[in-house]
């Protein structure tokens, strides 16, 4: 028998959660390996070039806010950056990049390289299996007869499991672009028992630069915006390259209706769920016929090739369709296609059979994270794939898992809403699922989790310093505005009024000022010159005062949230001895397990009555 | 352990006609294998849903009960979200009774109040505000309550509600989406647009909770009471308005030494009718103590009928006593015993206290006590309640909610008009949607993300 090569833990795809997931075990201390089908393809985008939004762009602050790493790659590799939502309130606003994936990739792999304790491997798993009497193993085969054990192992497999690609009514096995499926690995884990759903998701063709036409295009060039999305690395902001925005049309819409009996979608070749957040230019044209046209985007995919994504048209129409609608949108008229775009199913892991902290909850030791939980993005990914390395480590050390509330970060919304919400597509998270969303701001985020990130010790100590540092600051300014107040005829009064256009009634302290609309820290800055100094810092200060009432709701709705959080339900528990649940609250119940009444609350078709029903039964038996 | 199989006679007891039995749950259709047969005998081996089916009933001794027409209903199409199954029979109590028992001999365990309903309720088949509709409809005493219990069974104020809660989610989904989507085509929020849109649902959720203190009257009778000086005649006041013979009366003075409260249908209005120990001084325990408990009614009273004996005149201690409750509660003045020579006129009274309405009646000839009827429901509801047909509120849960939901739509207006930033109007508008959906049982989180994909092409 080959020899065993033994880690501590096994990170199964070096995709967007496998990467993170990886640098996160090592970072605590324990020898990691990261195994990928293919070592070219680690941290690859198969979709688009872009990184962040409302939501997705929070999340991947907290990511970075913890010590992982899509924040840093992200400002090191991108193209251009903008702010969006800048005129819509604080909550929502978010950075959005336009990255360079192949310097995505470079330097990622730089960063896990230079990790001693990972150890990167390409190779196909065939085989796997428990093993170990006393605290379970998991023992897997790679196709080449290697041997490998671990007592943890993160799957991160992205869309490989039994990944189909459909192009128009072309299908075969593959992963996205062009990869190799993995087929035996899903197998080998149905055979432990683990439940798989179908799913769908898609993109859109890639054209060659040299053959379109900017001059019919409208430019979007980046910002220079004041801050990237990784609290710990200098930020440099880039202007390297331009989007371009152009418009289908009509005659667009009529190639693509007259051939809907080739598009998978509609044809019924595709039988998994997809998006409706990312939907196929099909699907745009059948459901909202009214529209005239639609938005397309020219995105370029790399500084070093001439291959360009097109937002917008993401479509599984055959190939030779794809190019005839292409070359109706003004711009693209001699469009050449470098790759089509496809539609791809692929297998994911029923949520139900998932903790939180994203282990399966049959098997010890096994977790899972990212698009094969049922997720879509690269954010959504990064995410879970902190998540996951970070809670692995705490199994390893045998300490209580790691789970950001939902007050606390739109990681546990996501995290929450993935065991929680039954989904019916691939999950996006979105800035309307936060409950708490003004508490939840890109800007706050190291507030609300670099603690955690230094305590698991995915932070250094030097970035930990900074970070203590930067919160005196802030606390220092929020006292300075508070303490300092100005008469109406002082010449900081007046200079108030010529200002803010605010006619002084009293003497009003800096602090209250503030809370007036329009009036904003940086005035604060020329009213008051021995202000402590510190942008980011402003920023906060300035969204905690501006927003206190309603960060003041949130905070007492989350002292609510917390108490049926704190109602525990305990594990195994038998729902059928409840009387009164409902037939259907009673099935949900069963099958989603809550580990709380506060996360019973939130499944769907768990009503008011049965939530009393249970907290009586519990009160009554369990609780005493 | 599964659901339980009910059964239950679902017409009203004692009236003619067809009698239908419901049952519903899991045995429903095992139910009706044993205890229904073809006319012809044979058993019935295929249930198909929603057909009307002829058959007979028939009792465990194979004794053919009566002729029915049946239905069944698979789960989860029919009214509980169970397997029910329909048998109308020939109405009557005795038929009814023993199709019963020939269901329970089978199997099935008789249904509390409200059970059916319960099921579903819990079954998601209707929401809240319909479930508690019918638990009123249940418990309902008299005509206009039951009129109210149906209307809201019907669905009323949740239909009502939908279209409210639709219009807030237009506003919300469109500030919902250009917030998550700031790159995709949507339209900016007309603010203009959306404060019309805000201060109607307002304004319609304040009328609604406004009507809801008559509804809670319609819900849980407002209580009248009847009070004076022994022998004016309460008690004879009492059985007529009563229209039967409830309380003792006598021509001795203090005959009613407790109290006497009775629900009466006033013109389609429950109000529960106190009849009191007459007040007067005395040092007969007993008696003060009823005299003790006529001042404890007076506190609780929507209205207070003082009686007076108009042959008798006016005493200081009743002058005293209108003077003292007039300035507590709502009072009428009751005249009574007008076929008796007067030594007191309704205007010489109505003079010494103006503002108090005056009424003349006795209770021997029947004057003016329809009139006095019409005016206690008008001063309780208002003269037009229950016949132009609102939308009527009866819980104080839901006015509540309406309240709530208001007064967030008050901020979001204020917003508006402040030009608050979308991320904080949403909190406002989300609040008025969960308030609304205490009473409907809809969830905002899940509805304004359907609408935002249903609304906006997203997705670049
Ligand atoms: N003529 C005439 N007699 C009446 C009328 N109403 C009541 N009486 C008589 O008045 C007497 C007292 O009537 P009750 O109804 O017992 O009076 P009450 O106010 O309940 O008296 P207490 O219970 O003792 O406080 C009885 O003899 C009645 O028959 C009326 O309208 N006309
Ligand atoms: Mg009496």
């Amino acid at each position: 028998m080959a020899q065993v090569k033994i880690y501590d833990v096994i990170v199964v795809g070096a995709g967007h959660a496998g990467c993170e997931a990886a640098y996160a075990t090592a970072k605590m201390g324990y020898r990691t390996l990261l195994l990928t089908l293919n070592f070219t393809n680690i941290a690859f985008m198969p979709c688009n070039p872009s990184v962040g939004g409302p939501g997705k762009g929070h999340l991947v602050r907290e990511v970075d806010a913890l010590g992982g790493l899509i924040g840093r790659v992200t400002d090191l590799a991108h193209l251009q950056m903008r702010s969006l939502n800048t005129q819509k309130g604080p909550a929502v606003q978010a950075l959005r990049a336009q990255v360079d994936k192949r310097r995505y990739q470079e330097i990622m792999l730089g960063i896990l390289e230079r990790e001693p304790l990972i150890h990167l491997r390409q190779g196909e798993i065939v085989d796997l299996e428990r093993v170990g009497s006393e605290g379970v193993s998991w023992r897997l085969e790679l196709s080449t007869g290697i041997i490998l054990e671990a007592p943890v192992v993160i799957l991160a497999a992205g869309t490989f499991f039994q990944g189909t690609v459909h192009i128009g009514l072309v299908s075969f096995p593959s992963g996205p672009q062009g990869q190799h499926p993995s087929v035996s690995l899903p197998q080998k884990l149905a055979a432990e028992g683990i439940r798989f759903r179908r799913f769908k998701t898609g993109t859109s063709a890639r054209l060659r630069r040299r053959s379109l036409n900017f001059e019919a295009m409208i430019e979007q060039p980046g910002e220079e915006t004041p801050h990237g999305f990784s609290f710990w690395i200098p930020w440099q902001p880039r202007l390297a390259a331009s989007c371009w925005l152009t418009y289908t049309n009509e005659r667009t819409h009529e190639i693509i209706r007259k051939n809907l009996h080739q598009a998978p979608m509609y044809c019924g070749a595709i039988t998994g769920v997809g998006t409706r957040y990312c939907p196929a230019i099909e699907g745009k044209v059948v459901n909202f016929p009214d529209r005239p046209r639609h938005q397309v985007f020219i995105e370029p995919e790399s500084a070093g090739t001439d291959e360009v994504y097109v937002a917008g048209l993401s479509s599984s129409l055959p190939e030779a369709i794809q190019e005839e609608f292409i070359r109706t949108v003004p711009g693209l008229e001699r469009a050449e296609i470098v790759r089509p775009g496809y539609a791809i199913e692929y297998d994911v892991v029923a949520a139900e059979q998932l903790t939180p902290f994203l282990q399966l909850k049959e098997c010890p030791g096994l977790f899972c994270a990212g698009q094969i939980n049922g997720t879509s993005g690269y954010e959504e990914a990064a995410a879970q794939g902190i998540i996951a390395g970070i809670n692995a480590g705490l199994y390893l050390k045998g300490e209580t898992p790691f789970l950001p509330r939902r007050d606390e970060a739109y990681i546990g919304v996501l995290l929450d809403d993935l065991i929680t919400k039954e989904l019916d597509e691939p999950y996006r998270v979105m800035t309307s699922f936060a409950e708490f969303r003004l508490s939840l701001r890109q800007e706050n985020a190291d507030l609300r989790l670099a603690e955690y990130g230094y305590k698991y010790g995915l932070l250094a100590d030097a970035e930990y310093e900074r970070f203590l540092a930067k919160k005196e600051r802030i606390e220092e300014i929020r006292a300075t505005l508070e303490k300092t107040a100005f008469d109406p005829e002082s010449e900081a009064g007046r200079k108030i009024t010529e200002l803010t256009g605010i006619t002084l009634k009293q003497r009003i302290s800096l602090a209250e000022l503030l809370q007036k609309p329009g009036v904003s820290f940086q005035m604060l800055q020329e009213v008051y010159t021995q202000l402590p100094p510190g942008k980011d810092e402003g920023r906060v200060v300035e969204n905690q005062i501006k927003y206190q009432g309603y960060l003041t709701r949130e905070a007492k709705m989350a002292e609510r949230l917390r108490k049926m959080e704190e109602k525990r339900i305990p594990p195994g528990f038998d729902y059928n001895q409840v009387p009164n649940l409902s037939t259907a609250a009673r099935e949900k119940l069963s099958r989603v397990a809550p580990l709380t009444i506060g996360q019973a609350a939130r499944i769907s078709g768990v009503g008011p009555a049965d939530l009393s029903a249970l907290l009586i039964w519990m009160e009554a038996r369990v609780n005493r | 352990m599964r659901e339980e199989t009910i059964v239950a006679v679902a017409t009203p007891p004692g009236e003619g006609g067809i009698g239908v039995i419901r049952i519903s749950g899991p045995q429903a259709q095992a139910i009706g294998e044993k205890i229904l047969r073809h006319p012809s005998g044979k058993t019935i081996t295929t249930w198909p849903e929603r057909k009307v089916r002829l058959g007979v009933v028939i009792s465990s001794e194979e004794k053919v009960i009566d002729e029915v027409i049946f239905f069944f209903f698979r789960a989860p199409r029919s009214y509980t979200g169970e397997d029910v199954l329909e048998i109308q029979g020939h109405g009557g109590q005795k038929n009814m009774e023993l199709i019963l028992s020939a269901a329970m001999a089978a199997g099935a365990r008789p249904a509390e109040p409200g059970e059916f309903t319960k099921r579903a309720f819990l079954n998601g088949r209707i929401d809240l505000a319909q479930a508690e509709a019918v638990i009123d409809l249940i418990t309902a005493q008299t005509d206009l309550a039951h009129r109210a219990a149906q209307e809201q069974l019907r669905g009323r104020l949740s239909d009502y509600l939908h279209q409210c809660e639709e219009k807030l989610l237009a506003v919300l989904a469109q500030i919902e989406a250009a917030l998550d989507f700031p790159e995709d085509e949507i339209p900016d929020l007309d603010r203009k647009e959306a404060m019309g849109t805000i201060a109607e649902v307002a304004k319609e959720l304040a009328a609604l909770a406004a009507q809801a203190e008559k509804g809670r009257i319609l819900r849980e009778a407002a209580t009248v009471v009847l009070a004076g000086k022994p022998n004016v005649g309460k008690s004879s006041l009492l059985n007529r308005l009563l229209g039967e013979e409830r309380a003792i009366v006598t021509p001795i003075p203090g005959t009613t030494r407790d109290f006497v409260a009775e629900i009466s249908n006033l013109q389609g209005l429950p109000v529960r009718l106190v009849d009191t120990a007459g007040l007067r001084e005395t040092s007969d325990p007993l008696e003060q103590e009823g005299v003790r408990r006529t001042w404890h009614w007076v506190e609780k009273a929507e209205l207070i009928l003082i009686v007076l004996d108009a042959a008798a005149g006016l005493s200081a201690e009743e002058e005293q006593l209108i003077r003292e409750v007039k300035e507590k509660k709502r009072v009428f003045i009751v005249l009574n015993k007008s076929d008796l020579p007067p030594r007191l006129t309704a205007d010489g009274v109505a003079g010494r206290f103006p503002g108090l309405p005056v009424l003349t009646v006795s209770t021997v000839s029947g004057e003016g006590l329809e009139d006095l009827e019409e005016k206690i429901r008008e001063a309780l509801v208002g003269k037009d309640f229950g016949r132009e047909h609102p939308v009527i509120v009866t819980s104080l849960r839901h006015k509540d909610a309406l309240e709530r939901a208001g007064s967030y739509l008050q901020d979001v207006l204020a917003g508006l008009r402040d030009g608050l930033s979308e991320d904080l109007l949403s909190v406002d508008l989300r609040a008025a949607l969960a308030a609304l959906g205490e009473i409907t049982g809809r969830a905002v989180s899940d509805e304004v993300i359907a609408a935002i994909f249903s609304r906006f092409c997203i997705g670049k």
